[in-house]
């Protein structure tokens, strides 16, 4: 199974080149394509009502929207459910209400973000394709990032905390149990259940790194011919970079024939950021402005995908 | 008579030996607190103004921080006299 992800400034068109490319790879294969972005328009570009499932728009055709609200809500009111269960006794008192407020905790958008991606790419593979149609720049780099970080941490922690249960073990070791009342705090690393649930995300995560990192994803960076696109593009390469991301192809979309020398200027800054990655040009479709009855996803061009074109 | 003195020999020698354990695993002890008071404070950074890790990882694990979050408590009211704790721990007086 191939994945890719559509990337690029706000409002370049990575969500109708998105459409398009899995409209055209399905006349061949069987594809998946999940809208990420908070503020989708998937629906809209194929001209039906997704309501957050998967919808079937012909045999090898499958589009999604991810409903962040729902998934933010569901991972908080999981972990609220293992707190209060922790805490039971506070249900006496009708207190373990208020560990609800978890639910306003901030950064939680790009960990449920990462999970639906994770839960399709584990779920979903009966595909040949998943296509992400992800969010502008700046939160899709935050949630590419986050296994690279997360794993960063969590070893870290890890380290930390085979240091604090070998000075238990060593304290176990000299001293003993003193008398019967006290507690015999864990040392043994299956006991741990901080340590159990630090090397189950670390394992989750180093997963989907690695097929993040893998021969089997691309990145599709899409940009237009202006000068603030391109900044933007350059931006976004050198993160991709840093996170060992693979760039695989890059659309320049909306091109005007009067513009043509500031498309040229642009794709030639981009092969010099991006050397040997093909560019597709796409041209700046008139039928949006002028209220043609045209279906968005149909475009002139043929746009090939990335694993195609080896 | 002879049982009594007996058991009151055994529980001195038993307490003498108790007291020398535990003086012997005291500067662990206070390693391993201060280990867990890092482990909490690296965790739960933002509620000290520290860079912190991602926020879920703070949500996974709270759950079962009860004993971190205490000891990094107990050391956050201790800490205004750090010098002296440190020497009671290493029997300086």
């Amino acid at each position: 199974m191939k994945i890719l992800f559509f990337t690029g400034k706000g409002g370049v068109g990575k969500s109708t080149m998105s459409a398009a490319m899995a409209r055209q790879l399905s006349q061949q294969y069987r594809i998946l394509i999940v809208s990420l972005d908070p503020a989708h328009n998937l629906g809209d570009i194929f001209g039906v009502a997704l309501n957050h499932k998967k919808h079937r728009f012909t045999d090898s055709l499958y589009l999604k929207e991810i409903n962040l609200q729902k998934l933010c809500r569901d991972y908080l009111q999981r972990e609220t459910r293992v707190l209060t269960d922790t805490y039971r006794y506070l249900q006496t008192i009708n207190l373990d209400n208020y560990f609800s407020v978890l639910k306003y905790s901030p950064g939680i958008e790009e960990y449920a973000l990462l999970t639906s991606i994770e839960e399709t790419l584990r779920s979903e593979n009966d595909f040949d394709y998943i296509v992400f149609d992800t969010p502008p720049t700046g939160l899709t780099l935050r949630f590419l990032a986050l296994p690279w970080i997360t794993v960063t941490w969590i070893d870290r922690l890890i380290q930390i905390r085979r240091d604090i249960l070998e000075k238990r073990h060593t304290i176990y070791r000299i001293r003993g149990v003193l008398d019967d009342k006290e507690t015999i705090l864990s040392y043994d690393e299956d006991d741990d259940d901080i340590l159990k649930r630090l090397k189950k995300l670390k394992g989750n995560y180093q997963t989907l790194s690695s097929i993040l990192q893998g021969e089997d994803c691309g990145i599709v960076l899409v940009y237009n011919p202006d000068t603030l696109s391109l900044k933007e593009s350059k931006r976004l390469i050198d993160g991709l970079y840093e996170l060992k991301l693979p760039l695989r192809l890059l659309i320049n979309n909306k091109i005007q024939q009067k513009y043509t020398a500031m498309a040229d200027h642009v794709d030639s800054a981009m092969r010099t950021l991006a050397p040997a990655i093909p560019i597709q040009r796409v041209a700046f479709s008139e039928a949006l402005l002028d209220g043609q009855n045209s279906t968005l996803y149909d475009i002139e061009e043929t746009l090939l995908s990335p694993f195609e074109m080896k | 008579m002879i049982s009594s003195l007996y058991r009151r020999v055994r529980r001195f020698l038993t307490n003498i030996d108790a007291t020398h354990r535990q003086k012997a695993a005291a500067l662990t002890v206070v390693e391993m607190e201060e280990l867990e008071n890092i482990f909490a404070l690296l965790l739960m950074g933002s509620f000290t103004g520290l860079p912190s890790p991602p926020t879920f990882l703070a949500v996974e694990l709270l759950p079962f921080m009860e004993r971190e979050l205490r000891i990094l408590c107990k050391r956050a009211e201790s800490c205004n006299d750090m010098l002296a704790e440190m020497c009671g721990t290493i029997g300086i007086d």
